[in-house]
């Protein structure tokens, strides 16, 4: 290599070969769909809350756990990454339920500290006051004040009754089903939905 | 933003803090977190603090200290942003990163300012620095809710209902004076206007009461009353055309001259300050924020104030005619203003849900005809008009109802109206028979009463479009009383530019909670060819925009030929840099004055001396205008390499002394990448140059590489240097052979 040094475009085509091997070795495992399962994965909660995984040879200290459906399938397809900026996938967990039940405490944890999302259970009042509407509910958080925009994109539906919410700061909120809510509650909602 | 809470007495106390230990930053967290299990918790909390001292970070719940650690200890902490909300981690010197807070997306952006605060205390730590050396951290962005009151602010930084009302309108009629002059023409207008809407109903009066109820009136009294009356008519409606049309002028003059004060504002803005507002947002301020004040000028304005004086006039008339009556009137003004209140709000709720329907239905159909070689190449028209075809009919639904309902409540509240009528012709009839009244005064009455009640639904409205007014005006003056961050000092420098950079310590970020750049260190000579390598979004477009002073950093700083950049004055700077972009942005206009741009008094010699360096003379001569072809939209369509050249001819011309090239030559064909490569060579001598390629064989001239990884200088060095590195630049590298290899 010491020779070529003067010339950098010969260098780097001796390299070339070697290099490919190692893209196409890449490109092989993200085709392949690596599943972390109860015999070959190890997870263990760390004391700083995170978690920490063994896969593969390999041990991570701190493990990212990405839902890849949080809207419609929480509990299947979880992507377990890096912690680091780059994130890169370590493997899926292809259903929860499959996991041993500490390793689905561990993880729903880990899905609780990463997401955030109340459920809106009660409307009290919807007021709106030029341009803003301000709302006082109910959530599985405990009560809740939040404002939003009145323009339409505050209130989104996320299909048949069930509707997001995003105020101005940009929390959502999650109503499950518009039908659940009393008549009194839908008519505050009107302006809306 | 506040980044110092104030707390209790008893939470202070809960702190124990050392003798001499004081709190830089607290802040509240509204997610529970316990610190204990270090797991997230279900609810919301109250009372709950991050505090940081010179020492410790803390966490407070209640008068509970719920974690606690010494920044000594620490190697970094950081505010990681998760989906909907974020944590608070602690990285410490030995053992693995712990949780310590999580909140909500409402509190992200202050614990994020109070994080990077710690931080930087951290690294000072670190790097064994004194504690005086280090300044807080302070945060320029506002608040989104009114500390008093709640509600949320615009935008702005003071909330109209608790302070902003009166320092608004002040301002406003500022404004206002400057049109003094037609001002008064309108109020003499006005006065005029309601003088002879009073008049009318006297008319009446005398003509019913000495001609018609007498008996004894002659054709000739008949006549003068006709003609008298049309004479007011006709003098009213010549007032009333003439004052909307002032009002109109007004409106158009006073956003006019709004809308050039905002204009030359935003100018003189820094970035960060557009940057820290949505795109449309500044743009709705310009366009609509000023519409809004001129609608409101001449629609409401003039009305508002002739329609106070006819009522206050019309009240006075009634109570001179008959006090008990109009008592009795005024019990049912009340009931009206009611009603219409109850409905308005009704009015409002069912015609908002029709406009959001026809918003939802505009932005599906957008969607459909933009997407329509997609719709159309998967075959899967069918399913979309049918959704549309659904979406139409909801709203054609609501349509139908809305204008239904309003078809039937017109009518009514009209007829509600016109109740109060029947009362005082009831009363007034009685009295009139029992003699007390004549006819005329009846009459009379009846006609003020009319102009009292007409405008009442008016009015009700009224309180929402001075809202909506002061709300605009509101976010125009916040505007327009920014002060410029980045404007020179008095002292600031203009010099002729080296162009020798060095970078000390540089930290930067858009957006408070997502560094872009951390801790850049490294010196460029004057002359010198720097390329900037790294993947996409690791900041290199960032550095540039610091380096030509869009932004001002947030920690460090950059000096240029030994001075600080922010005591260079901005034009000396910014008329020595030569920029040529990616995206290359051409003014509507001819191919000279685009070329012209940063000299405008470049001889046609010298232009065209610069358009051959470029490389560009040629195609702009086979142009049929030559060099006063239009450019621009709806101008003569240039490729991307010859607008290219075009911004090439333009840096030349200005013989800048600082380059920078920002993917200057990517996404064009072999042959005009070959010309503008000729021609930035051409151009880069003798200039310190900072280039950023994709295609590193465009870099292949630069004196050294740095390559920016994870928000730092990953590596740095001369091309052979970061190879036999075999680092992230020999990765790239490899990468980029391959694929060329791949395309043959």
């Amino acid at each position: 290599m010491e020779d070529n040094r003067e010339n950098g475009m010969p260098n780097l085509l001796d390299l070339e070969e070697f290099d490919e091997e190692a893209l196409k070795k890449e490109s092989e495992e993200v085709l392949q769909m690596r599943l972390l399962t109860a015999d070959n994965a190890v997870f263990t909660r760390t004391e700083g809350g995170f978690l920490s995984l063994q896969f593969d040879g390999r041990s991570y200290d701190r493990v990212g756990v990405y839902l890849t459906f949080p809207l419609t399938n929480s509990q299947e397809f979880i992507s377990i990454r890096e912690a680091d900026e780059k994130a890169k996938e370590i493997g899926m967990i292809r259903s929860l339920g499959d996991m041993p039940r500490d390793v689905q405490d561990m993880v729903q944890e880990q899905v609780r500290l990463r997401y955030f999302m109340p459920v809106i259970r009660k409307v009290m009042e919807v007021k709106d006051e030029y341009g803003y509407a301000y709302w006082h509910v109910q959530t599985d958080f405990g009560s809740c004040r939040f404002t939003t925009h009145m323009g339409g994109d505050a209130v989104v539906s996320l299909g048949e009754a069930r509707y997001q919410i995003t105020d101005i700061d940009g929390n959502r909120y999650e109503l499950p089903d518009l039908y659940a809510l009393t008549v009194m509650e839908r008519k505050k909602l009107d302006l809306f939905i | 933003m506040k980044l110092l809470y104030t707390l209790k007495e008893s939470q202070q106390q809960a702190l124990s803090l050392r003798d001499g230990e004081t709190i830089w930053y607290c802040v509240p967290v509204d997610l529970a977190f316990d610190n204990r299990a270090r797991s997230p918790q279900t609810s919301y909390t109250d009372q709950t603090w991050i505090v940081v001292t010179e020492e410790r970070l803390m966490t407070l719940r209640g008068e509970e200290k719920t974690s606690e650690h010494l920044l000594a200890d620490c190697e970094k902490i950081k505010c990681e942003h998760q989906v909907g909300c974020g944590i608070v981690t602690v990285f410490p010197r030995e053992g693995l990163p712990e949780c310590v807070a999580r909140f909500s997306m409402r509190q992200i952006v202050r614990v994020a300012y109070a994080v990077r605060g710690a931080q930087t205390l951290v690294q000072a730590m670190q790097e064994g620095k004194s504690l005086r050396m280090v300044s807080r951290v302070e945060s320029r962005e506002y608040e989104k809710y009114c500390e008093k009151c709640g509600r949320a602010l615009p935008g702005t930084s003071k909330c109209m209902y608790c302070d902003g009302k009166s320092d608004i309108l002040k301002k406003f009629m500022a404004l206002c004076g400057e049109f003094i002059g037609r001002l008064v023409v309108i109020s003499l207008l006005l006065v005029l206007l309601a003088g002879i809407n009073m008049f009318n109903p006297m008319v009446q009066r005398y003509f019913i009461d000495n001609s018609l109820a007498t008996g004894q009136g002659t054709t000739v009294d008949l006549w003068l009353f006709i003609i008298l009356t049309f004479a007011l008519t006709v003098g009213g409606m010549v007032c009333w055309i003439y004052r909307y049309w002032l009002c109109v002028k007004l409106g158009a003059s006073l956003s006019m001259s709004l809308r050039a004060k905002l204009y030359y504002k935003i100018q003189a803005l820094s970035l960060s300050f557009i940057n820290n507002r949505k795109p449309g947002e500044l743009m709705n301020r310009v366009s609509r924020d000023t519409r809004q004040i001129r609608v409101f000028m001449q629609d409401v304005f003039g009305d508002m104030f002739s329609m106070l004086v006819t009522m206050v006039v019309s009240l006075v008339m009634m109570m001179i005619i008959s006090w008990r009556m109009t008592l009795l009137s005024l019990v049912f003004v009340i009931v009206v203003i009611v009603i219409t209140r109850l409905f308005w709000h009704h009015i409002h709720t069912i015609f908002h849900k029709q406009w959001l329907r026809a918003d939802d239905l505009s932005s599906n159909l957008q969607d459909i005809l933009s997407g329509m070689r997609i719709v159309k190449s998967f075959g899967k028209e069918e399913r979309e008009s049918a959704r549309f075809t659904e979406k139409t009919r909801t709203y054609a639904a609501i349509q139908k109802k809305n204008e239904t309902f309003w078809a039937v409540f017109y009518p009514i509240l009209t007829f509600l109206l016109g109740v109060g009528t029947y009362i005082a012709v009831y009363f007034g009839g009685i009295q009139v028979l029992d003699g007390s009244m004549t006819v005329g005064q009846l009459v009379q009455f009846i006609s003020y009463s009319g102009y009292l009640f007409g405008p009442l639904s008016w009015m009700t409205h009224l309180p929402r479009e001075m809202m909506l007014m002061l709300t605009s005006l509101n976010r125009i003056y916040d505007v327009l009383d920014e002060e410029p961050i980045l404007a020179d000092k008095a002292e600031s420098k203009a010099f002729p530019i080296e162009g020798g950079f060095t970078f000390e310590d540089v930290s930067f970020g858009y957006q408070t909670y997502e560094p872009v750049l951390e801790h850049i260190s490294f010196n460029v000579k004057p002359g010198e060819m720097i390329g900037l390598v790294g993947a996409s979004g690791t900041g290199k477009s960032t550095l540039i925009n610091l380096i030509m002073r869009l932004y001002d950093v947030d920690q460090g700083r950059i000096t240029l030929d030994g001075y600080d950049l922010r005591d260079v004055q901005m034009e000396s700077l910014h008329s020595q840099i030569g920029v040529v972009l990616q995206e290359t942005f051409l003014f509507s206009g001819t191919i000279l004055a685009n070329i012209r741009f940063a000299k405008q008094d470049a001889t046609l010699e010298e232009v065209i001396m610069a358009a051959r360096a470029a490389n560009a003379h040629d195609f702009i001569c086979k142009t049929p205008d030559g060099y006063n072809t239009y450019v621009g939209e709806h101008g003569y369509n240039l490729s991307g390499g010859e607008r290219q050249r075009i911004a090439i001819a333009r840096a030349i011309l200005n013989n800048p002394r600082i380059l920078i090239l920002d993917e200057a030559t990517s996404a064009l064909d072999t042959e005009s990448e070959f010309l503008i490569q000729q021609a930035l060579n051409r151009l880069i001598k003798g200039r310190t140059t900072f280039a950023i390629a994709h295609r590193l064989s465009t870099l292949r001239d630069a004196d050294r590489l740095v390559v920016i990884d994870k928000h730092g200088v990953a590596e740095i060095g001369t091309h052979n240097e970061l190879l036999e590195q075999q680092g992230i630049y020999y990765g790239l590298v490899n990468a980029q052979l391959r694929m060329s290899g791949g395309e043959k």
